[in-house]
């Protein structure tokens, strides 16, 4: 029985690892929590619902077209709360201020189109479980813990080994030092806010596949962010991480105390993480530069 | 440059205050050929899906009763009063709807939250707020004695979750029982006890209860013991995304028994799920073959490409008896709340409404019993709420 | 007339938790993300004083703020001496945990449902007094030694500690202020409304508060004060809007916080010496408008 919770566990960590990194990757450029995430996963749900159900696209069209409506509106949630507090140099406090009013006018927005409903996607897959044994492990979580995987791979590698990836790595180590030595530094913020954006497309349909539509499925983003810090803010590796230990966490305390408990002793955690190491599990480059 | 910025600000403040000034006086120019009502919803917010579907059924009832005339040559406005699933909102906008824009009746949310936190408020003044709190405490006091303006057109979930508990162990044959509920959520915590006491005192065994927060997602740790402890049926008292889970996840972990859910396995709750819908049962506020309601259903689909749930329905209800109680006594407030308080035999959608003035909950309102057969909704028993 | 002073009302009480946001945020630059459950033991504590110990109302709240400010020293002892952005960390998890916790006990706070039965106390003059005298301390505070430090620590943390400001000190004494100011308000609240449930103590609702501190100009407590009447008198102006309404709201915000940074009042303080200088407009900004900069990291 045991092994069917660390399933269950690693299935809920890839859905929050999908959630967290998105999250961290504007973390480790801009330095800020981007909590517009959930809206955008929102969004982008809503996007891959209309084309799956509405137009009858298959699943990877649905996948790949959602994950482009997801960078656009990165893009344009850029253009909107964050362009020019960026160009100010303000504080980060502004960032996320911005993003929460960001987060509240895209969820409005949603709310204003489909609020009255909830929105299924039609189903991909014929059997929906795989049964080795004993342990039951469901198809679209084990869809979702591959493209996961798969794409935080792709992310990886782009970050880094293109040329690309190692402009948003400077970027986030000095911003200044990055533009003075040629890198066009708003140009990389908006790369990776597309990405970032695209992120929150894919973990949309994936949410969306796996659970129900409706316009606040976004306030799960505050689970990627527990994730992340855990993890270590801003780091990549460590928000996956973060967010496996987190799913693995919170399956292993529902089993043991219940539900009740769960999130005071995830919480405790996480206070223990910011006690004995504040930079989580492998966050480095944090430290505060004065 | 400095000094622009600051006379734009000083003139965007004026201009502020000048809104939230007139506002507040209200919308006074008010002509005498109209009947205002509110309808106090969470029209955005968390569940801004059951909101709405009640604001979009009590417009329909309104909208048929101005088409056909109006009440005395005046026709019927109403005012929707957002209150974003939040308690202090709620609070505002019901004193504006009485104070300021003097409503006559309100029609009232279906989250038990929200009529719980306008009801000690309500007392003051005698605008009788119709609503579908399902929690007997949203309409009597601590004291056993009713809030007088607070009514509630449906049965209470000491009822329904009786009727649910009944229908399981004596139509069903179930004997063991798992119950998973949604701890952070007002609506399911209050089904909980009504079920397993009923249950308990026809003998059956509730083998394991868990409970959720209004996040979670992943169930399948949760429903773990009560599936290997291979329970005869599942209850789950939770809202529409979360029993849609529930199900999935219960039947992608080998799950053949019954689940029992709430209200909001009501259709299109069968379209949103597919095949794992079959071997649901739920309770209904009506009888959906009822060709009334077929018609209606069709029609909101039609218009407003809308799937419309029992939420709309009850609405509906709402807004006809108001109509009703108009047409009767007039549009005295006061007098419309007596009449509804001693309203018998209203002929709604959702069966014969009697108002039982102790409790302010319906007497003998039926409740159906409901199956789905693959993705078809299969009626099965009808029953009265005692 | 009913409705206007439910609006003062409940925007008053709005306002003291902003004043309470605006010490830790506007002062220190830490900010909080589980400011509400502050409120929400405020409001639990009092409310549970009064209708099952029976204790006399005052004293309830000077109890249930006593014990906020304990919690408040816990949660603050391990995250004062770190960057100052853990603090909405630690904070935000505790919002969750704690209500997480007011579900889980039913019996006691009557779970999601709620937790009816409280009488109805606060009054529109009590509420107004309040604010008035809270307002005050904080704006005492702000001008003295303690303030002064505040802005050092704001302004710069690493050369405010060479300076030889204690800053984690510092920090703590300002975090238990404004948790104390918070309790206060969540003590009024639940005499106020007579009802409360977990849901209203969310993050979502601390989220607000900075964000009203923001929009008023995070260095200014007028602003801070101006922006609460607006932000919270505003949603109630645009319910002719009805759906729209949230949408337009989020968007006033984020033009202001996009074109004014520095938000409504920057700085600027009502003083009398101020608001002469409004009048007589010289070219000397120093006491009115300093031009510096928003504050920077």
């Amino acid at each position: 029985m045991s092994l069917q919770i660390i399933i269950n566990g690693l299935a809920l960590g890839s859905v929050y690892a999908l959630i967290a990194t998105g999250f961290a990757l504007i973390f480790n450029v801009l330095k800020f929590s981007n909590f517009a995430h959930g809206a955008m996963m929102t969004c982008g749900a809503f996007v891959g619902y209309f084309l799956a159900a509405g137009k009858g696209f298959g699943l990877f069209p649905t996948i790949l077209i959602s994950m482009i409506a997801g960078g656009v509106i990165g893009i344009g949630g850029e253009f909107i709360a964050f362009k020019r507090i960026i160009a100010n140099h303000s504080s980060h406090i502004y960032f996320f201020v911005s993003s929460i009013t960001l987060g509240t006018l895209l969820e409005g927005i949603v709310t204003l189109k489909v609020g009255a409903n909830f929105y299924n996607y039609p189903r991909f897959f014929k059997v929906a479980t795989i049964n080795i044994g004993n342990i039951i492990i469901s198809k679209s979580d084990a869809m979702m813990f591959c493209f996961s995987t798969m794409a935080l791979l792709l992310l990886w590698y782009i970050i880094r080994y293109t040329k690309q990836g190692r402009a948003i790595r400077s970027v986030s180590f000095d911003r200044d030092t990055a533009s003075l030595m040629g890198i066009n530094v708003e140009s990389v913020i908006l790369i990776t806010f597309f990405v970032s954006g695209a992120l929150a497309g894919l973990a949309g349909v994936f949410l969306g596949i796996n659970y129900t539509l409706y316009p606040t499925l976004g306030s799960l983003v505050v689970k990627g962010f527990i994730a992340s810090v855990i993890g270590g803010l801003g780091s990549l590796p460590g928000a996956i991480i973060g967010a496996v230990f987190l799913g693995l966490l919170e399956t292993l305390l529902i089993h043991t105390v219940g539900s009740g408990y769960a999130p005071a002793l995830t919480f405790s955690v996480m206070l223990i993480f910011l006690l004995v190491r504040p930079q989580g599990i492998s966050g480095s480059n944090i430290q505060e530069k004065a | 440059m400095k000094i622009i910025v600051k006379k734009c600000v000083t003139v965007f403040f004026c201009a502020l205050v000048a809104t939230l000034g007139l506002s507040a006086q209200g919308n006074a120019e008010k002509s005498d050929s109209e009947i205002v009502i509110g309808c106090i919803q969470d029209t955005t917010g968390p569940t801004s899906t059951m909101g709405k579907m009640v604001e979009e059924g009590a417009l329909y009832a309104i909208d048929e009763v101005n088409a056909a005339g109006g009440i005395n040559g005046k026709t019927i406005k109403m005012i929707t009063y957002d209150t974003k699933g939040d308690v202090n909102e709620a609070i505002n906008a019901y004193t504006r709807a009485v104070s300021t824009d003097k409503v006559k009746a309100i029609i009232g949310p279906p989250i038990a939250n929200i009529a719980l936190a306008i009801a000690p408020i309500s007392e003051k003044y005698s605008v009788p707020i119709i609503g579908l709190g399902v929690d007997p405490k949203c309409q009597q006091k601590t004291d056993g004695t009713t809030y007088k303006n607070m009514f509630c057109l449906q049965p209470s979930t000491i009822s329904q979750g009786t009727i649910m508990a009944d229908y399981a162990i004596k139509e069903r044959g179930c004997k063991t029982f798992g119950i998973i509920y949604n701890e952070s959520n007002a609506y399911s915590v209050s089904l909980v006890d009504p079920f397993l006491n009923a249950a308990e005192k026809a003998g059956a065994t509730i083998v394991d209860k868990v409970s959720y927060n209004a996040n979670d997602k992943d169930f399948k740790t949760l429903l773990n013991d009560m599936i290997s402890a291979k329970v005869d049926a599942i209850y789950s008292p939770g809202y529409t995304q979360e029993i849609i889970l529930i199900t999935q996840q219960a039947r992608a972990l080998g799950y053949k028994g019954d689940l029992i859910f709430g209200l909001d396995a009501c259709p299109p709750f069968n379209t949103l799920l597919g095949e794992d819908a079959d071997g649901i049962y739920f309770i209904n506020n009506y009888d959906a073959s009822d060709p009334k309601l077929v018609s209606i259903i069709n029609d909101m689909k039609q218009k407003k490409n809308l799937d419309i749930t029992n939420k709309f329905f009850l609405g509906y209800d709402i807004g006809k008896v108001i109509a009703q109680s108009f047409t009767e006594v007039g549009t005295d407030s006061k007098a419309v709340r007596d009449y509804i308080e001693h309203l018998t035999n209203f002929k709604g959608m959702t069966g014969d409404i009697t108002i039982d003035p102790a409790t302010h909950f319906p007497t003998g309102l039926k409740m159906v019993m409901y199956t789905y057969k693959g993705t078809t909704p299969v009626m099965l028993e009808h029953y009265s709420a005692d | 007339m009913a409705y206007m002073l439910t609006i003062l009302t409940t925007t008053l009480i709005t306002m003291i938790s902003v004043v309470g946001v605006y010490l830790l945020t506007g002062m220190t630059g830490m900010f909080s993300l589980g400011q509400a459950a502050f409120m929400a033991i405020g409001a639990y504590a009092s409310g549970l004083l009064v209708t099952k110990v029976g204790m006399a109302f005052p004293l309830a709240c000077i109890v249930a703020v006593a014990l906020s400010v304990g919690v408040g020293w816990l949660i603050g002892m391990p995250t004062v001496r770190l960057r100052r952005d853990y603090i909405s960390l630690a904070t935000l998890g505790f919002g969750e945990a704690v209500a997480a916790l007011l579900n889980k006990a039913t019996k006691l706070t009557g779970g999601a449902s709620g937790f009816v039965g409280i009488p109805a106390i606060t009054t529109f003059p009590m509420v107004l007094i309040s604010t008035i005298v809270i307002i005050a301390m904080v704006a005492m505070f702000k001008n003295s030694k303690f303030g002064r430090q505040c802005s050092a620590i704001r302004c710069d943390e690493l050369a405010a500690k060479a300076m030889g400001i204690n800053v984690p000190w510092i920090k703590m004494v300002v975090f238990l202020f404004s948790v104390a100011v918070t309790a206060y308000s969540g003590c009024l609240y639940a005499f106020y409304t007579t009802y409360v449930d977990p849901s209203l103590f969310g993050w979502k609702k601390s989220a607000d508060w900075v964000i009203m501190v923001f929009f008023g100009g995070s260095g200014s407590l007028t602003g801070s004060i101006l922006a609460t009447i607006i932000l919270t008198g505003l949603p109630e102006a645009l319910r002719f809007l009805s759906d729209y309404r949230s949408i337009f709201y989020a968007a006033l915000v984020l033009l202001i916080l996009n074109f004014k940074p520095s938000g409504l009042l920057n700085t600027w303080e009502l003083t009398p010496r101020n608001i002469k200088s409004l009048f007589h407009r010289t070219d000397d900004v120093t006491g009115s408008m300093p031009t510096k900069k928003p504050m920077k990291n």
